[in-house]
């Protein structure tokens, strides 16, 4: 399968389940939301060493933030509800309550939950208070800003994390500009996040190494100083390969993320350097959710 | 089905206690079984049929027809459904609700809302005392649901209310949030004496500046309170009834009380006040 003379590989992306929740921070300016965020999703990038997988989904304009000022939504992901219960809460305090101005709220709200501001509310040291609005319940913790507002608790939902498509190009200057156009078609899709910086994975691994103690090492076989020295998945005009990895609350938002991404980087073509699109997978053994690139495609 | 409609034939001369009448109570029950149900009626019981006239069938949807203020109880321990009076009310109206929503298009006696644990009640009128109040014996008053009254109400509105929303557009009585234990009180006219009397939490907002307040509060000054922000715009979002919180920022003058109870209770002055108080 070619588009604009960019070949798909007949491969298929693996992914598994996740689960997720959304928080949204409220701030003074949106300058200040967006402090806040860039903090929270800080040494988020995989789950592998960091706890759990967040980004930033979306601005959100006043008319749609819980208090009426410019806010922005975050998704945080972990492998389970009680990875998420020990990021979450520790994030929110160091990330969000520090930063001037912010306030943070549930943007999930289903039957699972887990702590928001529920043990942060002792860092007003006996004088917070408790508002129930409208079913939901704030802690007021009184700061040295004025008032840190934040929700008791925010919701959990299944999810799915690990789509993913390989972008080989020529050079890594192409491959940059390729996946830069398709990360910013894929956050236009609601509900998925891309957690790596910049939404772009620079050193997309496999699963195990040769050295017992690291669990994810280098995935040598796209790695192009290495084609001539392992089994590799590269041909000689590949210079550079780069990934991108998509998080989301299930499969057809993935895919719709997908398809956006992988057509953006083929809008480039060959003529500007991306040459093949392919996908990570481990023999379709460890991941539930096998994401086929020409069938999303079609 | 259409909504279960009860509409009263004369007025009665005595106290009549209607709170069988609930959707809770009234779900699976035949229409010749409602006709004969009995109702406390000063010192007897009478059938549902003498007093009023029965016309639908659906018990989620209950609306009295000529209500007067003798009709005590609307709505108790009710959990859900709606129940909308198109009259005055009695008192007790939605006492130990739990869920649901009573809709008065009059006025409304004594203990509304005493008690409730969850809910919604609009009163299109005025409140008597003790509203959202807690019944001698019982603990608490209101432990969480909103009340809304689009007139004014007695004294007492919240005595030791717990959780919960109490919303005033016009004036409170005397003894506003006495004895709070938590929740919130908006008074968007003015406010009586002694407002937030012996409260210990909770939250009382008034829109205007009161003639006094009691020398066991303490001025924090004036103030951006985000919290505003998020209840006005949360508030804003419930109806068209509360449409007005839009137009009231986050700025309020802060008095932190009642000093000689546990004293972190506050009354938020929207009104900011130029020189302490």
């Amino acid at each position: 399968m070619k588009i604009n003379g960019v070949t798909i590989d007949d491969t298929f992306a693996e992914a598994f389940p996740m689960k997720a929740t959304r928080i949204i921070i409220t701030a003074m300016t949106l300058k200040w939301a967006y402090r806040a965020a860039n903090s929270i999703r800080g040494f988020a990038s995989s789950v592998i060493a960091c706890g759990c997988e967040a980004d930033i989904e979306c601005e959100l304009d006043p008319s749609r933030t819980p208090d009426g000022r410019p806010g922005i939504s975050v998704m945080l992901f972990a492998m389970s509800t009680r990875d998420l219960e020990r990021e979450v809460p520790m994030r929110v305090g160091q990330s969000v309550m520090t930063t001037a101005t912010t306030a943070c709220y549930a943007g999930i709200h289903g039957s699972e939950r887990i702590s928001l501001g529920k043990n942060l509310r002792y860092f007003g040291d006996g004088h917070q208070i408790s508002k129930t609005i409208n079913g939901r319940r704030f802690w007021r913790i009184p700061v040295m800003h004025g008032e840190f507002v934040c929700e008791e608790t925010t919701g959990v939902t299944r999810a799915i994390g690990g789509g993913n498509f390989l972008v080989l190009a020529k050079t890594a200057r192409h491959a940059l500009t390729a996946c830069e156009k398709a990360v910013e078609e894929i956050q236009k899709v609601p509900d998925v996040i891309t957690a790596f910086p910049g939404g772009i994975v620079g050193s997309g691994s496999k699963v195990g190494s040769k050295y017992k103690f690291l669990t994810a090492s280098t995935n040598e076989a796209f790695c192009p100083t290495l084609k001539g020295q392992v089994k590799s998945e590269l041909t000689d005009e590949i210079g550079s390969v780069l990934e991108i990895v998509i998080d989301g609350l299930n499969e057809a938002v993935i895919m719709e993320a997908m398809r956006a991404g992988i057509l953006a980087a083929c809008a480039y073509g060959p003529g500007k350097g991306i040459y093949r699109i392919s996908a990570g997978n481990f023999g379709g053994n460890l991941g539930k959710y096998h994401f086929h690139l020409q069938d999303i495609l079609k | 089905m259409s909504t279960l409609v009860f509409t009263l034939k004369n007025p009665p001369e005595f106290t009549l206690d209607v709170s069988p009448l609930t959707p809770d109570k009234l779900g699976g029950l035949s229409s010749a079984q409602i006709r004969k149900l009995r109702l406390r009626y000063g010192k007897q019981e009478i059938p549902v049929d003498r007093l009023f006239s029965i016309a639908g069938a659906n018990p989620e949807k209950i609306r009295i027809n000529g209500s007067c203020d003798k009709l005590t109880g609307i709505g108790h321990g009710m959990k859900s459904g709606t129940i909308e009076v198109h009259g005055h009310a009695g008192d007790f109206v939605g006492q130990y609700m739990r869920g649901g929503h009573i809709s008065i298009r009059g006025d409304a006696g004594a203990w509304t809302g005493s008690s409730m644990s969850n809910g919604r009640i609009d009163i299109y009128g005025d409140a008597g005392d003790y509203l959202g109040a807690g019944l001698p014996g019982d603990i608490h008053g209101m432990s969480d649901g909103l009340i809304f009254v689009s007139g004014n109400a007695g004294d007492r509105v919240g005595d030791r209310m717990r959780r919960g929303i109490i919303v005033i557009q016009g004036n409170a009585g005397n003894y506003c949030g006495s004895r709070m234990a938590a929740g919130t009180i908006i008074v968007l006219n003015r406010a009586g004496k002694h407002s937030g009397y012996g409260m210990k939490r909770g939250t009382i907002i008034l829109a205007k500046k009161p003639r006094h307040i009691i020398p066991t509060f303490r001025s924090c000054g004036n103030l951006k309170m985000q919290f505003l922000r998020l209840l006005f715009k949360q508030l804003s979002e419930m109806g068209s009834q509360f449409e007005i919180f839009r137009k009231y920022g986050p700025e309020a003058h802060r008095f932190s009380g009642d000093l000689a109870s546990n004293g972190k209770g506050e009354i938020l002055i929207l009104q900011t006040i130029r020189t302490g108080v």
